[in-house]
């Protein structure tokens, strides 16, 4: 898989579907098994996976990103990611891109995917969406 | 429940003795005068500096002021942190007022965000609810409710109206009563001078079997070092709005009492200096 970026950007999952994360535990879901049963051996193989599945969704006008799917470090910040979303597309760094989690809220720039990812995820990814304008408040 | 009423004003009322001095690398026609305020633990660093800002333009030019950031012993305040939890996390333990430094240059763009106006800590404030009802709730009780309630809780807060605030607020702290509480609790667990930003997981405040989560369980789970067994020294505090709650304190009760207005439970982890 080659890098997409030699900044270190996300990395592309090729033309293929993701690949589901192998072996590990199963991220959060809406069940109610997942969250009670042993957090700590699911916390263990979590961290072991330094990356996460992240897909991009556009919202409106919003140019689509050729690539939705992506796997991205777990350190990577909302402002990172949004710095190179703009990038591929070619939207101007000065110009405003917000990131949306569950078409509902709009993280801080500095809160890492990792921690959304673990509470927000699901089916193995994190959904995000993006916009150039306000999309949901 | 009247107890657990005044428990809910006296985090609303909370505040923080502070003295601002401006930086000694601005530029001034003449000298700048401290200046003293106090500042409520609930809220944010933009929303309550505006006489302060005031204050000091009066002694510079026009041309000599940027963006304004402050800085506690070295390090730039995150404004998008409430008032308290900055407090608590870098400051806890040393004697009041808290002295801040105030500068209108150099904004260190790598660690702080901009705010170039109150919109900017409005969308983050109404965000930040929109993140711990989507944990608490699924989202639904703040989806239910119309765009005048979302700002009636905004504007409680930038007006410092507990009335006003809870009259909202206090749909956001129901869960079903067959449910026991809510679905997960918004917590974010800082430490100071550390890497990543904070830990947020999901966590149950009640259990699989019915069993009520405490602080204590949250710690053991999230930060076990913080829990010390009885023999051992105690190596860190755990501080909420400047208090160190009992680790029995229920789970479901501290989410419904000392969560900030953005509905979180902000904690700092703090070492306790060794000899």
């Amino acid at each position: 898989m080659a890098d997409a970026e030699n900044d270190g950007g996300p990395s592309a999952e090729g033309d293929a579907e993701a690949r589901s994360p192998g072996g590990s535990a199963a991220p959060p879901d809406s069940s109610a098994a997942a969250a009670a049963a042993a957090p700590v051996a699911e916390e263990a193989q979590a961290d072991a996976k330094k990356k996460i599945d992240v897909l991009l969704k556009a919202v409106g006008d919003t140019p689509i990103m050729k690539q939705k799917k992506w796997t991205v470090e777990r350190v990577r910040t909302i402002q990172g990611l949004s710095q190179f979303i703009k990038k591929f597309l070619k939207v101007e760094a000065t110009e405003q891109l917000f990131i949306y989690v569950n078409q509902t809220f709009a993280p801080p720039p500095d809160q890492d995917v990792g921690t959304l990812y673990e509470c927000f995820g699901s089916d193995g990814k994190l959904v995000l969406h993006y916009c150039k304008s306000h999309a949901w408040g | 429940m009247t107890d657990d009423r005044d428990v809910l004003r006296d985090v609303w009322f909370g505040r923080i003795p502070t003295c601002f001095t401006l930086s000694q690398d601005e530029i001034t026609e003449r000298e700048a005068e401290p200046y003293y305020l106090l500042l409520p633990r609930v809220s944010y660093l933009m929303l309550v500096t505006d006489k302060a800002k005031k204050h000091f333009q009066k002694v510079m030019r026009q041309e000599d002021v940027g963006e304004m950031w402050f800085e506690y012993e070295g390090l730039p305040l995150k404004w998008h942190y409430p008032i308290g939890l900055l407090f608590d996390l870098h400051a806890s333990n040393t004697a009041l007022p808290w002295n801040i430094i105030v500068h209108f240059k150099n904004f260190p763009e790598t660690e702080l965000l901009h705010c170039l106006t109150k919109d900017a800590v409005e969308a983050h404030f109404m965000s930040c609810i929109k993140e711990a009802d989507a944990l608490k709730h699924k989202s639904q009780v703040i989806n239910e409710m119309q765009k005048k309630d979302h700002k009636q809780l905004w504007m409680g807060l930038q007006n410092d109206k507990f009335d006003q605030f809870w009259a909202i607020n206090r749909k956001l702290m129901e869960y079903p009563t067959d449910e026991g509480g809510f679905r997960y609790v918004p917590f974010r667990i800082y430490q100071p001078l550390n890497e990543r930003p904070f830990i947020q997981k999901l966590f149950r405040p009640i259990s699989g079997d019915g069993q009520p989560h405490n602080l204590g369980d949250l710690l053991k789970e999230m930060f076990p070092a913080a829990v010390t067994p009885e023999d051992m020294e105690k190596q860190y505090q755990v501080v909420i709005h400047g208090i160190e709650p009992m680790l029995e304190t229920p789970l479901q009760w501290l989410s419904e009492h000392l969560s900030y207005p953005d509905n979180f439970l902000h904690i700092s982890i703090i070492p306790l200096p060794r000899d």
